[in-house]
């Protein structure tokens, strides 16, 4: 594939506003959970696009698939957790709305 | 070819990722991420990170994915959802305003910043030959030399999410509280 990898880093950072304009905008708890989810993939994606980025005819570059790795190990734990405390907060105020779980607004 | 693939995958990534922030029902939103994972992956594969490719597709598309289909169907939020939840009119439009700059800022700001720092060295490369390319060796062995500590972290990470998980979900035993 003759792709610049420039083109993979606008697709991650199309991708990462997409995110962050879901996560700010939606109030739904599990759209806000894809959301972040779609932030740590543009981020993986921008990791590749730099090992590609670095390497040559002579080699491929390795630090960008292993900090991939370490990105969706972290987003696999995220996930767990988050969703998680979605089914503790379902369970006591059986509402997904953020609006609706504000106890800890000053 | 690749090429059109990967133009056409990167669009498709991007409409699955709309349809991830703009839908109605939490099943859709997760479905579409589904197609966002998958789209990416096949991206992976043809950038040739076979192992990112099966990682993405093994680890996203296949257990992340499972766990957030397993809350939405628990859940049963159809139900819920109904309320005023429906973003645009609700919002109003200062705070989409602010969103979108904010977005958009962090975008190009990632965008120009990994362009900018990619261009430049960089940490010591780890760079194999092509003709003794076999990736998950490599990256094994990376992991468990140069990056041992961050793997034995993470390692402690998932360990330490997994009993949070278990803590979290359980149900609270109130004796004189009714069965719910």
């Amino acid at each position: 594939m003759n792709v610049p990898p420039e083109h993979m880093l606008v697709l991650a950072a199309v991708l990462f506003g997409l995110g962050v304009l879901g996560f700010l905008l939606r109030r739904n708890v599990i759209v806000v959970l894809a959301s972040v989810e779609l932030l740590l993939n543009a981020a993986n994606l921008s990791f590749l696009a730099g090992a590609r980025m670095h390497s040559g005819p002579d080699g491929f570059n390795l630090l960008g698939p292993v900090f991939a790795v370490f990105v969706i190990l972290v987003a696999a734990a995220e996930a767990a957790v988050g969703l998680a405390i979605v089914i503790a907060l379902y369970r006591l105020k059986q509402t997904v709305h953020l609006d609706q779980v504000a106890e800890l607004k000053g | 070819m690749a090429e059109f693939l990967f133009y056409a995958l990167s669009i498709a990534a991007v409409l699955f990722g709309i349809g991830v922030i703009s839908a109605k029902q939490p099943l859709m939103c997760v479905l579409s991420l589904l197609g966002s994972f998958v789209c990416l992956g096949v991206i992976y594969l043809l950038a040739q990170f076979q192992f990112m490719a099966a990682a993405q597709i093994l680890v996203y598309a296949g257990a992340i994915m499972v766990l957030f289909l397993f809350v939405v169907m628990l859940l049963d939020l159809g139900n819920v959802e109904e309320l005023k939840e429906n973003s645009m009119r609700i919002l109003g439009k200062k705070r989409i305003t602010v969103a979108v700059v904010v977005a958009g800022g962090l975008a190009l700001t990632s965008l120009l910043g990994t362009r900018d720092s990619m261009a430049s060295a960089g940490p010591e490369p780890v760079v194999v030959r092509p003709d003794a390319y076999d990736p998950v060796a490599e990256i094994a062995t990376l992991l468990f030399t140069r990056y041992l500590l961050a793997f034995e972290a993470a390692g402690l990470l998932l360990v330490a999410s997994m009993v949070a998980v278990m803590v979290l979900a359980k149900r609270q035993r109130e004796p004189l509280s009714d069965q719910r």
